[in-house]
């Protein structure tokens, strides 16, 4: 029998969909991408605009890992990896294995994101089948065999130095700048406005991906397993599905550093400590929001820039003091403290609260999300 | 192919894959990495065996364990150097006074992490037991904590560990040479390991402990205080961290705030090797570690850092639950 009209799940959709505008949540987000956007051109120092695209980058980034952590309820300890083969295809491309053309700036994009999906497909591959918490160690491992691989093939990454690609056209440094509305241009505003358009662009991809039906079979697996396996579903196949598409956004999303940033280096792109920077954005912005992200980013970002701060603060309060002159210096020390505080009381993070208060006042007590 | 067949490939397999160096490193040479790679396993399962009870017992992703590494290697920094300072007993070449040096930083430093690992347990562990992503978060933020405090008590710089003078420099044994330290680390790793083996498998607390992470509902309704058993392991874990943190910092000679995170990769590495839970799994994991990398370190230098996750890559796809795991 064919049913004539809309389904009851095709006409809920229509219906949210024709309330969209309505929402609150839907102009704040519109408010939040005007403010990305305004940043430049109102901005007191580079600084601050460096700042918001960093925010812009890393929100993006939390919500690649969002999607492989919080929707599939995958722990990958390897998601920096990706983000430093973009970055390190990007600058190779435009350097040493190419030439300063935008041809090239789109082949490096592209060879990154074959040689992610490829590396990601192969862990994937086979690792997934295996206990959940096998796969966040073999992951592990290959990140730290990247970190190994860019420190020690110094011929092609240059090793601890980095690589500082030069780019084309109106990204380069040198281009002579121009008008758009009126309004001067240099090459940092353009950088600016098409790194934060890519950052949009692959948001709304991924808001499509999870809000896709195969994006609400990964929330089934996530949440039963065994459930989603007896329904038919091959979870091995939309696991790796999943691994692999937030794996390439963030092969993107490390291009657009490279390309914003100019530089890259094994530390800043590869290492531990940026894995666990994204890992604790997912978690203070709420796992399983995607937008969450934007609020860890902001929150980790901002704190990083202006807490140092708190040792000028030290040293005028109280001059001469040693200790208290350590304890200010020591920023990182109330970061470690608020954070087991933020994931006792607020195991949802911030966006995961915000919308369960919205939507369920007063129900049952929150949950963790994902039990591996 | 039958269970024992397959093990004894596995066995013959590895002794095979030990013993091809020999084609290109000359027999001596050879000898003295052999001596190198089990001394530096050694060191790698004194670390990895407080985390074989933490994380392959007790199942607790316990990330704060490197934290307490360091903390280890601090303490029995700041005992050696006050003791030396006032004694001399680790620059003197008293042999008594030197040992005597070693066991009070041991002493003093299993007593202190110890202490943390049960604040640890009781505070932040505790309500998180059976939810991995909650362990590893909140291990996390403990971990910069406690690497966040070591930094405000002894300060954020590197710091050179007195080393008693009897510990320093090798013997020559038939061409080999044999340093001192690593040979006091190996009689330690021994020590810890048949002492771990003898109280989980022969006393009645071990017992209950087993049978605890078997089936912690029915120890309880046996009546036994199953909570304060697992806060027991979890400090004994931590008082092990220590000690490694110690003996590592003898050996490499220095102490520095972030040491326990290189070393926690290691270690989680050497007890997925060995197979979760079991302490003999985790002693040969450190020792194939401990040889491959000299080994290769030799061989190809380059190579040497990629070894212990190829060799951890290579061991789960060949056997999915570790050497010695029991496959729960």
């Amino acid at each position: 029998v064919t049913p004539s009209g809309p389904t009851p799940v095709q006409a809920a959709r229509e219906a949210a969909r024709r309330g969209r505008l309505r929402q609150p949540t839907a102009w704040f987000r519109l408010g939040i991408l005007a403010a990305f956007a305004l940043v430049p051109l109102v901005a007191p120092s580079f600084k601050v605009t460096d700042l918001a695209l960093k925010i812009a980058l890393f929100a993006t980034l939390a919500a690649s890992y969002d999607v492989v952590i919080g929707y599939t309820g995958i722990v990958s300890f390897g998601h920096a990896m990706y983000f430093g083969i973009g970055a390190y295809a990007v600058a190779l491309a435009l350097g040493k294995l190419g030439g300063v053309t935008y041809g090239h700036l789109g082949l490096g994009f592209l060879a990154g994101i074959l040689v992610s999906a490829a590396v990601a497909a192969l862990i994937g591959a086979f690792s997934l089948r295996v206990k959940a918490l096998f796969f966040a160690m073999i992951t592990l491992a290959f990140a730290e065999f990247a970190l190994i691989l860019a420190v020690q093939w110094t011929p092609l990454t240059g090793g601890e130095d980095g690589l500082s690609p030069r780019l084309p056209g109106v990204f380069a440094v040198s281009w002579a700048g121009g008008q758009f509305l009126g309004v001067p241009l240099g090459a940092r505003s353009v950088t600016y406005y098409a790194v934060l358009a890519a950052c949009l662009a692959l948001f709304l991809v991924m808001s499509r991906f999870v809000h896709s039906p195969l994006g609400r079979t990964l929330q089934a697996i996530r949440d039963n397993e065994l459930r989603a396996e007896a329904l038919g579903y091959r979870t091995f196949v939309f696991q790796l599905a999943a691994s692999s598409f937030g794996s390439v956004v963030a092969t993107v999303v490390g291009g657009l550093y490279a390309v914003w940033v100019r530089y890259v280096n094994p530390e800043s792109t590869l290492g531990v400590p940026i894995m666990l920077d994204v890992l604790l954005m997912v978690i203070i912005g709420g796992l399983g929001t995607l937008y969450g992200g934007i609020v860890g980013a902001a929150v980790l970002l901002g704190a990083r820039t202006l807490l140092p701060d708190l040792r000028a603060l030290g040293a005028a309060v109280a001059p001469g003091s040693e200790i208290l002159q350590r304890l200010a210096d020591r920023w990182l020390l109330y970061f470690g403290v608020l954070f087991i505080l933020v994931v006792f009381f607020f195991p949802k993070g911030v966006l995961g609260t915000l919308r369960e208060a919205r939507s369920r006042p007063a129900s049952e007590p929150a949950r963790p999300p994902i039990r591996t | 192919v039958t269970q024992v067949t397959k093990t004894r490939l596995l066995v013959l397999t590895t002794v095979a894959l030990l013993l091809a160096p020999l084609l290109s490193i000359e027999p001596r040479t050879y000898l003295t990495l052999s001596v190198a790679g089990l001394a530096m396993g050694m060191l790698i399962f004194l670390v990895a065996s407080g985390l074989t009870l933490i994380f392959g017992l007790m199942d607790v992703l316990n990330f704060a364990h490197g934290a307490l590494f360091s903390w280890g290697a601090f303490v029995g920094f700041s005992i050696a150097v006050a003791l030396d300072r006032r004694f001399q007993w680790a620059t003197s070449g008293s042999v008594g006074a030197n040992l005597l040096i070693l066991l009070l930083a041991l002493t003093a430093t299993v007593l202190v992490t110890a202490a943390l690992g049960l604040l640890l347990e009781r505070v932040i562990v505790r309500p998180v037991y059976g939810q991995h992503l909650f362990q590893i978060l909140i291990t996390l933020g403990a971990t910069i904590v406690l690497e966040e405090l070591i930094r405000i008590v002894w300060g954020p710089n590197d710091q050179v560990m007195p080393v008693p003078v009897t510990l320093q420099g090798s013997w020559d044994v038939a061409d080999v040479v044999v340093l001192r330290f690593p040979v006091v680390a190996i009689g330690l790793g021994l020590l810890v390991y048949a002492g771990m083996r003898l109280v989980l498998n022969r006393t009645r607390v071990g017992l209950i402990v087993r049978a605890g992470v078997e089936n912690g509902e029915m120890v309880q309704v046996m009546g036994h205080n199953l909570s304060r058993y697992f806060t027991g392991v979890f400090a004994a874990g931590s008082g092990l961290a220590g000690v490694g943190g110690l003996m590592w910092a003898m050996f490499s000679q220095s102490v520095r705030p972030a040491m326990g995170g290189e070393q926690l990769v290691f270690a989680f590495i050497v007890v997925i090797i060995g197979g979760l839970g079991s302490v003999t799994g985790s002693l040969v994991g450190a020792l194939l570690v401990g040889l491959s990398y000299n080994y290769v370190a030799f061989l190809l230098p380059k190579a040497a850092i990629g070894v212990n996750m190829a060799l951890m890559v290579l061991i789960l796809l060949l056997r999915p639950t570790g050497l010695f795991g029991a496959g729960k």
